[in-house]
């Protein structure tokens, strides 16, 4: 075991998403022997659309939570962004390109709200959050009049931006969205390993008082942590319709706690400083799978909460045993 | 000194990659004061561990009151009689003294905690140690050093024959030093056995009987403490020669420009109308008792805190300082006696650490310049004798001494003329403490200056050019190195008003 864990290899990649993968490779399989239809390729494609719009919630609240905060609006503000686009788009006939700006623009709003409340008011991102998921649900409802928002289909006018996520190439069906998401992925770690604002986002979660006595403005980057989950809320609105085309005002909350269970099994520590990207996207892809397999199974949908809480306190509990022993 | 109590004979003890006790011997008399002495890292606190069954010895034996034993974990060897005083204090601060002294036992009468009846033993109990503390008194509001008199009791409770002292009076005032010596001398005369554990010479001298003197893990000798001078001790802790002679004259030039001027700074309760200069190329030492406004007034002037008036010239130019950022942009640095708190992001590397305050210098376009980090961190970690294996280590695995290297790299790298140094060498063993000496000393012969607050009269004698001194936020003396002496000082650091 020490030995496997000290390996160069592992230790760059980390023994911990190691064991996520292989989490992730084992599920697979037993939804497999389970449930004969599970190997389908249709059931992987249904799998990644729940993956992508949850997948960008999950990179941008990775950003929050390796501050030492929380974000418990995104899932609210995803729907709100999609029902406000999507009215103007089909009430309004908007064009498309405009909308999917707006929707972008109305999570990055939302963004700014919170980052600018918790980093320069200084209030609690736990309430500061949770005030905006609220306003953040009513706004949505108010905009269409508790009416829901059905998006184009791909075939009919203004349909392409289903695209995003699945592209028809010579009769197969190519899962685009994987690749912008794996894109986005790696431009989020890049932003985070290789960039001041992810240096000193990671370094305000580990000790906040001593970056801002190095002279760092500690508010503009903690801000900005939160402006930049707010745009990737913005961005996975376009993926979950993309995926579902149509969104009910006045949900989105369950998305949150899957969402920051996806960056938690990942190994971003709650008490801030310490994040991956990489382990995010699996967390992610555990839960997508898991919701799949379930369905698979002929199960509901409640079941799969148990087992991601239940994968949830394992992942943590693993990573805070790892950290101990580092100590 | 009466009969032997406790003895431990060759323990040794390994953790992974580590020697950490190479067969270490130490003999404790009834009614003597033991000082334990060696560099960090020299392996004294993990001896003690060893003794009250933290960690468990891998060779060795420890025969106390004649019969051999193993202690596996604390409360064994408190049940036995042998506990410690933790240098970090364990008190829980909302509850009053006498529910923390009995914390874990107390007194109870049909099921419901009997508050009075505790009160009355702790009375008794302070009453035995002449300490004179309210035991219903709330736990937070008692100074420090109040709070190690309980931490004392509280181990004196529990019929204690061992006491180990583990640097206690790290966070006490000279004042309260002396109450402390006093229990510690009664103890002495009730044939207690003391294990005294410290980093200050002075005290070693005044208070303890005999010394055993640790290096690197193994053990260098035991010595009659009257017997022998400070530089012998220290020889053997460092295996060199350390002088602590008090500077006698100011390095200063006369005609030094003023690179800073502080007028009338009012902060909080704390900070009460100081006024001072700082001359080009000077160590400004600043004295007084704990609690005297001198971190207060640092951090007031950085930006840290807010300030409530008083104007800041920096090269004769007025400033106007409100966060830590205008302050690093006016070139001044802060170090705080804080280290883990307020200097160092500890699960970050040396390299994330260096380059805190001037990250923007180190950017290729969008992007860290990751190989220039590295590279100008490795120079500083060489400029400074940074213990590490790399700049890429975390520097939450590096010893205090060095951590605080990297804290002052910090600031060098960002270029600081003006640096304020708070307790730069709490906390840090001798050797290193001499090369921080040293460094500072390079420091203002390159032209920068340095406030340095200190409560350790020695190292303020030794380095400052002239001394400011404060007492409950005032400014009450100012002294050129030439006429300082301990006793201005203490004069000055006392004149309430």
């Amino acid at each position: 075991m020490e030995k496997i864990r000290n390996n160069a290899v592992v230790k760059k990649i980390g023994f911990n998403r190691l064991v996520l993968c292989g989490i992730l490779l084992l599920m697979y399989i037993l939804f497999a022997i389970l449930s004969p239809t599970f190997l389908s390729y249709s059931r992987i494609l249904s799998a990644l659309n729940y993956a992508y719009f949850l997948g960008f919630l999950s990179l941008g609240v990775t950003f929050v939570i390796a501050t030492g905060g929380i974000d418990f609006s995104i899932g609210p503000v995803m729907f709100c962004a999609a029902l406000v686009s999507g009215q103007l788009l089909t009430k309004n006939e908007w064009p498309l390109i405009p909308c999917l700006v707006v929707s972008i623009l109305v999570g990055t709003l939302f963004g700014v709200i919170n980052g600018v409340l918790v980093a320069y008011g200084g209030l609690p991102s736990f309430i500061t959050s949770m005030a905006s998921m609220m306003i953040s649900k009513g706004l949505g409802s108010v905009f269409t009049k508790t009416q829901s928002v059905s998006w184009p289909q791909a075939s009919e006018a203004n349909g392409w931006y289903r695209n995003l996520i699945r592209l028809k190439i010579g009769g197969i069906q190519v899962p685009t969205g994987l690749v912008i998401l794996i894109v986005a992925a790696i431009i989020c770690a890049i932003v985070l390993n290789k960039t001041r604002i992810g240096r000193y986002i990671l370094c305000i979660g580990s000790n906040r008082e001593a970056v801002r006595l190095s002279g760092v403005n500690v508010k503009k980057w903690e801000m900005l942590a939160y402006i930049i989950c707010g745009m990737l809320a913005g961005v996975a609105a376009i993926f979950f319709v993309g995926a579902y085309s149509t969104v009910q005002p006045g949900l989105g909350d369950t998305y949150n706690n899957e969402a920051i269970a996806g960056c938690v099994m990942g190994g971003t520590s709650m008490s801030g400083g310490l994040a991956s990207i990489g382990g995010t996207l699996i967390g992610v892809m555990i839960i997508a799978l898991l919701q799949e397999g379930i369905l698979a199974m002929g199960f509901q949908k409640d079941y799969q909460y148990v087992l991601t809480g239940v994968i949830v306190l394992v992942a943590v509990y693993a990573d805070i045993r790892s950290r101990r022993r580092r100590n | 000194m009466g009969e032997v109590i406790l003895t431990m004979k060759g323990i040794d003890k390994s953790f992974p990659g580590v020697h950490a006790l190479d067969h270490v011997d130490l003999e404790i008399r009834k009614g003597e004061v033991h000082a334990l002495m060696g560099e960090n890292g020299a392996g004294k606190s993990t001896l003690m561990k060893v003794l009250t069954g933290i960690y468990s010895k891998d060779e060795g034996t420890i025969t106390y009151e004649g019969k051999e034993v193993t202690f596996s974990n604390p409360r064994e060897a408190q049940a036995a009689g042998v506990v410690i005083v933790h240098q970090e204090l364990n008190m829980m601060g909302h509850l009053t003294v006498a529910q923390n002294i009995f914390i874990g036992r107390e007194i109870m009468s049909g099921g419901i905690i009997d508050d009075k009846k505790m009160n009355e033993e702790a009375r008794k109990l302070f009453d035995k140690l002449n300490i004179d503390i309210d035991p219903t008194e709330t736990m937070s509001r008692l100074t420090v050093g109040k709070q190690q008199m309980c931490e004392i009791a509280k181990a004196i409770s529990h019929d204690a024959k061992v006491i180990i002292f583990d640097e206690p009076s790290a966070a006490l005032t000279e004042a309260e030093i002396e109450e402390l010596f006093k229990i510690i001398r009664d103890l002495r005369e009730k044939q207690l056995g003391i294990v005294y554990i410290s980093h200050r010479m002075d005290e070693i001298k005044v208070i303890t009987d005999r010394v055993t003197v640790m290096r690197d893990g193994g053990y260098v000798g035991t010595l009659i403490t009257k017997d022998c001078t400070k530089d012998d001790i220290i020889n053997m802790m460092v295996g060199r020669v350390i002088y602590e002679d008090p500077k006698t004259e100011s390095t200063v030039p006369k005609d030094a420009p003023v690179v800073l001027r502080v007028e009338h700074l009012n902060a909080g309760k704390m900070v009460k109308d100081v006024s001072f200069e700082l001359h080009k190329g000077e160590i400004l030492g600043f004295s007084g008792l704990m609690g005297a406004g001198r971190t207060e007034t640092a951090r007031a002037l950085f930006g840290a805190d807010p300030k409530e008036s008083g104007d800041v010239y920096v090269n004769g130019e007025k400033v106007e300082i409100k966060t830590p950022q205008d302050a690093v942009r006016c070139g001044i640095g802060y170090l705080s006696e804080d280290r883990k708190r307020f200097g160092i992001v500890v699960d970050k590397t040396v390299a994330e650490n260096s380059t805190m305050a001037s990250l923007e210098r180190f950017m290729k376009g969008i992007f860290i310049n990751k190989k220039k980090e590295d590279q100008v961190s490795q120079e500083y970690v060489e400029a400074l004798k940074t213990k590490t294996p790399g700049v890429d280590q975390l520097v939450v695995n590096l010893s205090g001494g060095n951590q605080q290297k990297v804290v002052i790299a910090k600031w060098l790298v960002r270029n600081c003329d003006i640096l304020i140094f708070d307790e730069p060498t709490r906390g840090i063993d001798v050797g290193a403490k001499s090369e921080i000496y040293h460094l500072m000393n390079q420091l203002v012969a390159e032209g920068k200056s340095i406030i340095m607050i200190s409560s350790e009269m020695t190292e303020i004698l030794r380095m400052s050019d002239r001394i400011i001194v404060m007492c409950e936020g005032r400014k009450t003396g100012e002294l050129g190195i030439e006429e300082a002496t301990q006793e201005r000082i203490m004069h000055a650091a006392t004149l309430r008003n």
